[in-house]
């Protein structure tokens, strides 16, 4: 659905990232590691909750 | 009883902290860090209510939204535990609701990020609800926890034995943290985390200075970094002296 708001594991806040990350590494061409080192999203664990998740909102909304 | 201790930064921002304390037993240290998670109240959002949400999420789904979003803390003294600050929100689609769009009551509690994105609305959707801020500790719930990856590791020393034998391979060493070098204080990250780059040629021995600890704090917003390791030393002292007063005959 939305992008969750904080890391599952540690707790920084990712959910500000998600749409930059989305325009500029899924929506565009560039490579989401420097992507995510330029956001200062550092560890792994904050950086899977930004490069694993999927938008759904557009998906289900026809539903509503 | 008070004993100094002596503090040095390595590296200050606003929100991440390198600092170096020197003469505190591992004990302590990791007692500051579990404060730092567990002990220091913060304010988030507890109980929301909803006026419309036409939304394509559930009512319970945002409230854990709204609760996750980090708030501003105010100074100690001016709320106490069970005190509520109440924020609104009212965002019709098509639009996207963000943390920013919160109107808070109270100059004081603000939301710490403006740009965390709450709910996607499209048209003739609508969020409008009314929240309600407690002040609480890490361990009731993780969207009260200041501090985010709070931790320590031994201040380490270099010292350079002897050249490499002349006909060995240089191999990498790779260190994370900081070392101290006849009395330098340098994190690793300037040489790429590996010795061999510092000390081309050198056979290195690395050892653990003891009761120094090089503490790594990050905050969510909430509070700058000194202020939530000042407030984990002040619940250490405050439970102590309780246990002091608990014990006394």
């Amino acid at each position: 659905m939305m992008v969750p708001v904080r890391c599952f594991t540690c707790g920084t806040v990712v959910g500000e990232h998600w749409e930059e990350f989305d325009e500029r590494a899924n929506e565009g061409d560039e490579d989401p590691q420097e992507v995510l080192d330029e956001l200062g999203v550092d560890r792994y664990c904050c950086r899977r909750m930004l490069v694993s998740h999927t938008d759904l909102v557009d998906v289900v909304s026809p539903y509503q | 009883m008070t004993e100094e201790y002596d503090v040095e930064f390595v590296e200050r921002t606003d929100r991440e902290a390198r600092f170096l304390v020197r003469g505190v037993t591992p004990a302590f240290a990791n007692g500051i860090r579990r404060a730092m998670l567990a002990d220091v109240p913060t304010m988030a959002i507890d109980t929301v209510r909803f006026v419309e949400n036409s939304s394509v999420m559930f009512d319970e789904q945002l409230a854990l939204r709204l609760g996750l979003v980090p708030l501003t803390t105010p100074p100690v003294g001016e709320f106490v535990e069970d005190d509520t600050v109440t924020l609104s929100i009212d965002v019709e689609g098509p639009a996207t609701a963000y943390s920013g769009d919160l109107v808070s009551s109270d100059d004081l509690v603000q939301p710490a990020d403006d740009n965390v994105p709450i709910i996607d609305l499209k048209d003739d959707q609508r969020l409008e609800a009314e929240a309600d801020t407690v002040l609480e500790r890490g361990k009731g719930h993780a969207k009260h926890q200041g501090a985010v990856a709070a931790g320590y590791r031994h201040l380490q020393r270099v010292e350079v034995v002897d050249d490499v034998p002349e006909f060995e391979d240089e191999q990498s060493q790779i260190v994370r943290g900081v070392i101290e070098d006849d009395g330098e204080l340098i994190p690793t990250s300037e040489f790429d985390h590996d010795l061999s780059n510092r000390y081309p040629g050198k056979e290195i021995e690395l050892e653990d200075v003891p009761n120094a600890f090089v503490f790594h704090v990050e905050t969510d917003g909430s509070f700058p970094v000194e202020e939530i390791v000042t407030r984990a030393a002040d619940t250490i002292e405050a439970r102590a002296t309780e246990l002091e007063e608990a014990v006394q005959l």
